[in-house]
């Protein structure tokens, strides 16, 4: 795994001014009640309603290429892209620092999309289509990468960076084992970038991130357990980290009956007992997960209002509206029924 | 009364017609077991064709309800995305086998379903919906190819069938009844030929008896004239 190095700031770190900026981002975020409305609305409604919101630009330019809910996935993307890149602007130092950490997820996303892309044979312009800029990596560096002509190139472009040894490890058969190592690249720098931060709010903050590993783990062995693969397996694809990473270790390769049983008494367990006890999919545990992780991200944003907290709490929010329009949008176009959709919303 | 045209009324293409008509008899019954046997084959067939359609449109339903599914939970964006990962195509075994002499295909899908570490998607940046998503099109594209098997032996047993009932018909409706008929012509023939033969023979008979009786009289005659000189 690569070194990282942790810049040094002057101390005190100063939040006042990101969370002002972030106050004021919240405050054109979606109403949570919104989300039943638009449950009972079709989706030409839900458009003409996120035209009188923040999406209204996003909206109106990409409408002459996409309808229904396409044009609202492709407008929200875009607009989650544009609202994360002015957190970066408008934020310096350690607030600069972290936000960027966060928001290399979406790095790791536009980077597999483009391995896959090649991998596939699609054309550059099929690829810049799935790509969301959001992180680090701007519009241009990835329009570069997509109109590269072999994988071999787009990994050569990342030499001398710390994706150069994740990206190293494609064999030229399968693109898992990179994706593998794409994912716990970004948790092994998120752990370590937030376990060296020195202002209040940083404990928090790593709290969360090793929350977040371990339901990422708990979702792969809910996953893997249940389709009954062996425990070596299980184990090349759990995130290194987190707070319960030997005792989910311990888990691989159970009886899914067993691993259930185990699973009773941690804190998780109140989102899913009842999903698990229905015998429910493996896909609803997972919506549970997230879900929960999502609330804990909202309950730590307020406890300390001048640290880096807000800030993660507003960037949880803004994914999570997005999520939540799509699973609308997406739902209502697939036909499912509204109490299959309200499921999948987080509010 | 359909004669083969060209037939020689003769005696030994009238035993010749005869052996045809055994042959065809014989052709004929076996067409017709053939017929009923693969009639019994297409049935069992059938049956099974039908259990896998409906699997099939079931198995369709379901994979179009979890891809809805991953779509709204992860977009389309993100399924899109992962798609292009998926590299491993099924290979496809083609074999053929037999039924009742017909010949039906055998065909065989490897490496169709997959663990989905298999894939080629890396687990930990993917969600249960898409392991749902495509574990439902894995088992419909198995019976697509189970159903293709199936109802492609059930076409050639058609074919086949249609092919034997035709012959069936032919040997029944026309060739036997045409050969019969020329037998019976032939048989008429040699009747009639028989018949004038005699008409002759006793037209002949009657032409020597009465030279004869003339010749007889011509010579009493020459007797009486000689006796009165």
């Amino acid at each position: 795994m690569p070194v990282l190095r942790l810049p040094k700031f002057g101390k005190p770190v100063k939040y006042a001014y990101i969370t002002g900026r972030v106050r004021a981002m919240k405050t054109k975020l979606i109403p949570h009640e919104m989300y039943q409305r638009m449950l009972g609305m079709e989706i030409p409604e839900i458009t003409r309603y996120l035209e009188e919101t923040q999406y209204k630009e996003e909206i109106d330019l990409m409408a002459k290429d996409h309808s229904g809910a396409e044009l609202v996935e492709y407008a929200t993307f875009a607009n989650l892209a544009k609202t994360y890149r002015k957190l970066l602007r408008v934020s310096i130092d350690e607030p600069e620092f972290l936000i960027l950490e966060y928001l290399r997820r979406w790095d790791i996303w536009n980077i597999k999309t483009i391995l896959r892309g090649k991998f596939y044979g699609a054309s550059d312009e099929e690829i810049m289509k799935y790509l969301v800029p959001a992180g680090e990596l701007d519009q241009e560096f990835l329009e570069g990468l997509a109109k590269k002509e072999k994988i071999e190139e787009v990994i050569q472009a990342f030499d001398g960076t710390d994706y150069y040894e994740a990206l190293t490890q494609y064999d030229g058969q399968m693109l898992s084992s990179v994706e593998n190592a794409l994912d716990k690249l970004y948790y092994f720098r998120m752990e370590r970038a937030v376990g060296g931060t020195l202002s209040v709010g940083g404990g928090l903050l790593l709290k969360y991130v090793r929350k977040e590993i371990d339901v990422k783990n708990l979702v792969t062995l809910f996953r893997m357990n249940k389709a009954g693969i062996e425990a070596s397996v299980i184990q090349e694809n759990l995130l290194p980290g987190g707070k319960l990473h030997e005792e989910l270790s311990r888990m691989a390769g159970q009886s899914y009956n067993e691993f259930v049983r185990g699973l009773e008494g941690y804190p998780f367990w109140g989102a899913i007992s009842d999903v698990v006890a229905e015998g429910g999919s493996v896909s609803r545990i997972e919506a549970r997960l997230r879900a929960y992780l999502v609330r804990y991200a909202w309950a730590i944003s307020n406890y300390h209002p001048l640290s880096i907290l807000p800030v993660l709490g507003y960037i949880v929010s803004k994914d999570t509206e997005v999520s939540n329009i799509r699973k609308i949008v997406r739902g209502k176009e697939a036909g499912l029924s509204a109490e299959l959709i309200e499921e999948q919303v987080v509010s | 009364m359909a004669v083969i045209r060209g037939t020689k009324p003769t005696r030994a293409v009238l035993i010749a017609l005869k052996r045809r008509i055994k042959v065809a008899q014989m052709g004929h019954n076996l067409l017709k077991m053939k017929r009923d046997g693969l009639m019994i084959e297409f049935f069992e067939v059938l049956t099974q064709a039908r259990t896998i359609r409906q699997e099939l449109v079931e198995d369709f339903i379901r994979a179009e309800q979890s891809l809805n599914m991953a779509k709204a939970t992860e977009g389309a964006l993100a399924i899109k995305s992962v798609a292009f990962a998926l590299q491993k195509e099924p290979a496809i075994e083609l074999e053929s086998r037999n039924i009742m002499g017909v010949v039906v295909p055998k065909i065989t899908a490897d490496s169709v379903q997959k663990q989905m570490f298999e894939r080629g998607y890396g687990i930990i940046g993917t969600s249960a919906a898409i392991d749902d998503a495509a574990d439902a099109y894995e088992s419909l594209v198995d019976k697509i190819v189970t159903a293709a098997e199936v109802e492609t032996a059930l076409i050639k047993l058609v074919e086949d069938i249609e092919a034997t009932k035709r012959r069936v018909n032919a040997l029944e409706f026309k060739v036997i009844p045409d050969i019969r008929d020329t037998v019976r012509f032939i048989g008429f023939a040699l009747e009639e030929m028989e018949r004038d033969n005699l008409v002759k023979l006793k037209m002949l008979k009657g032409k020597a008896q009465r030279a004869e009786k003339a010749a007889e009289a011509a010579k009493l005659a020459e007797a009486a004239k000689s006796k009165a000189a």
